[in-house]
């Protein structure tokens, strides 16, 4: 069976900065992956290159074996690719059910579809109570589960979290990850951008790790820890 | 709770909430047949026509946050579009409305998909730049030939051939009373559908697009058909008050492209009534718009600097929606009076 998600040799360049430099990632159905790696990075640069918000300079993008370099960010979006952003990023003056239905309507036609996926997804992140709330009006937490519902509300084979554990407390860090445990168990694949090493050891199968827009490491979490580049990099950090 | 949003309200209930505003519109329909003068009904009739241009800046700019800075170009677009055909091909104004709103519709989508593509100021940079261009070609040589120039471009306005068959004295009420009759009957359709659009899953797809369109590409929106279609919707509800506006008043000139005349007072209301809310703006034109005209009465050629200065005073005040507030308010107490009224009975 082929790869779900294949990153050839993806450069990302600003100006003379180059945020990304020639990283080849392979992702298969069901996994869930950890791309961890210390600020700056490039991590962010490659969801970005990876969801169609950023084009690579080099190198190109594979989806289910289909070429999707040139293609926009909705298109990817069809194509089964989900993202939530770093930090908090929702619309500020929709209310909740908005925030997610409207990507269940961007990919499903059928209105009637979008509304009861939409229904799905609150269900799925527990919002049913806050439908009608402004984002103003809830915790950073219920933020998170409005920028997941909206990730899941589309159907997607991937879905890409960047920081997804910031700004949250520990048992509500273990309430997401208990969420995307049970996604990936009915075979939804993640990729999962974090920062720290310490959430995600427990739960992926594998890292890869980035520094200074180079890949590094691309294996299981326990060999990451005894890496010799991997523990240089993060000294002190881990 | 959830409910709430997939209720629906019943036929009986909607209609009750619906009365006051249906009475509200019911008075305005009757006042040119209760005796107002035609100065008013002229008045009221050049209102009806800026309704539409508040509504398609609403339907846009106010939703998207897309300053479209380039209505008066659409506007006099289609405003010249009546002249030209009329002067070129003998078509009377009666068939042109159409076609003309058609043509500055096609003609504002094909100039601006370009500047659609791209996030940010550069569209109503580019949207700025069009009406000015335009007042100067056809005020200046060679064009101005062919545009009539200065003095602009005359023909025989809407219902013309027939109202020439009406004795003198009907004649004048007449024209008033039909143009504002047409121009009510279309300000109310386009009103409708505004709302509706406004508070579809489309409207609604604008808005996100207003409130953060990195996130709404990345989730799956298109921005940029959502961009093209709510813009060419728009162009055409200000290419269609153009037309309508050139058809009843002779002769087209290059003063439709001067923003202080087609855009300023859409402007106004519609960051008075409160940014795509639709109801807020349509009000807020209504009354700033007859105030307009009432000042003529008191201050004379004062009023443009008391208009200006209320301007000032509104950008610095940044009443953002406060129109839309108001009518929220007397919503609710007239709401409360009526349902009272039927519990009573
Ligand atoms: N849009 C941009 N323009 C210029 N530089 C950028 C841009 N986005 C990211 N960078 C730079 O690229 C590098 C990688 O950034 P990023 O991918 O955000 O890192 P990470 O997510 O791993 O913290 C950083 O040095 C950052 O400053
Ligand atoms: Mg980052």
């Amino acid at each position: 069976m082929g790869k779900l998600l294949i990153c050839d040799n993806v450069t990302k360049r600003f100006g003379g900065l180059v945020a990304v430099n020639r990283v080849s990632v392979e992702v298969s159905r069901g996994e869930l992956l950890g791309l961890i790696g210390p600020n700056g990075s490039g991590k962010t640069t490659l969801v970005n290159l990876i969801s169609g918000v950023l084009a690579p300079d080099e190198g190109r993008v594979l989806f289910e074996g289909r070429d999707i370099t040139k293609l926009k960010p909705h298109e990817r979006v069809a194509l089964g690719i989900s993202r939530i952003f770093q930090g908090m990023r929702v619309y500020p003056y929709l209310p909740v059910y908005y925030n997610v239905e409207l990507s269940a309507r961007s990919v499903f036609k059928d209105a009637k579809l979008a509304r009861s996926k939409t229904i799905w997804a609150l269900t799925t992140t527990k919002l049913l109570a806050e439908t009608l709330e402004l984002p103003a009006n809830l915790t950073p937490y219920k933020i998170k589960m409005v920028e997941l519902a909206r990730a899941l509300v589309t159907n997607p084979k991937l879905v890409l979290l960047d920081e997804p554990f910031a700004g949250l407390s520990p048992e509500e860090v273990s309430e997401v990850i208990e969420i995307v445990r049970k996604l990936n168990g009915n075979g939804l694949t993640f990729i999962i951008v974090e920062h720290k090493l310490r959430y995600l050891m427990k739960i992926v199968g594998r890292v890869v790790v980035l520094n200074e827009g180079r890949k590094i490491f691309d294996g299981a979490p326990s060999e990451a820890v005894n890496n010799e580049e991997v523990s240089r990099v993060y000294f002190g950090v881990v | 709770m959830s409910k709430l949003v997939f209720a629906k309200p019943s036929k009986i209930k909607k209609v009750r909430k619906l009365l006051p505003s249906l009475a509200v519109v019911a008075i305005y329909l009757a006042l040119p047949i209760m005796g107002l003068s035609g100065f008013w009904i002229d008045v009221l009739t050049r209102v009806n026509i800026f309704l539409l241009i508040t509504l398609s800046l609403d339907l846009y700019s106010g939703t998207t946050l897309y300053l479209n800075l380039g209505v008066p170009f659409t506007v006099g677009a289609s405003a010249y579009a009546i002249a030209l055909l009329n002067r070129y091909l003998g078509i009377p104004v009666e068939y042109a409305i159409l076609p003309s709103a058609a043509i500055s519709a096609v003609l504002s989508f094909a100039i601006f998909i370009p500047s659609l593509r791209v996030r940010g100021a550069y569209f109503s940079i580019l949207s700025l730049l069009l009406p000015i261009i335009l007042a100067g070609l056809v005020t200046s040589q060679p064009f101005s030939l062919y545009l009539g120039g200065e003095g602009g471009i005359s023909y025989p306005p809407l219902f013309f051939s027939y109202a020439r068959t009406l004795p003198a004295r009907e004649r004048l009420f007449f024209l008033s009373a039909s143009y504002f009759y047409i121009s009510a009957a279309v300000a109310i359709v386009a009103y409708v559908i505004c709302y509706k659009v406004a508070y579809s899953d489309f409207g609604f797809m604008m808005r996100s697009i207003g409130q953060d369109e990195l996130l709404a590409e990345a989730s799956g929106i298109d921005t940029f058909r959502v961009k093209l279609v709510g813009f060419t919707a728009s162009s055409f509800l200000s290419a269609v008050a153009g037309a309508l506006y050139a058809a009843m008043r002779p002769p087209v000139t290059a003063d439709v492209f001067i923003p202080a005349n087609t855009l300023v007072p859409s402007l106004t209301a519609v960051i008075l009534g409160g940014m795509g809310t639709v109801v807020g703006p349509a009000i807020a034109n209504h009354l700033t718009l007859i105030t307009y005209e009432v000042l003529w009465g008191v201050l004379g050629r004062w009023r443009i600097i008391l208009y200006m200065c209320l301007l000032i005073v509104l950008v610095l005040l940044r009443p953002q929606g406060f129109v839309f507030y108001l009518y929220l308010r007397l919503k609710r107490a007239v709401s409360t009076k009526i349902s009272r009224l039927f519990e009573g009975a």
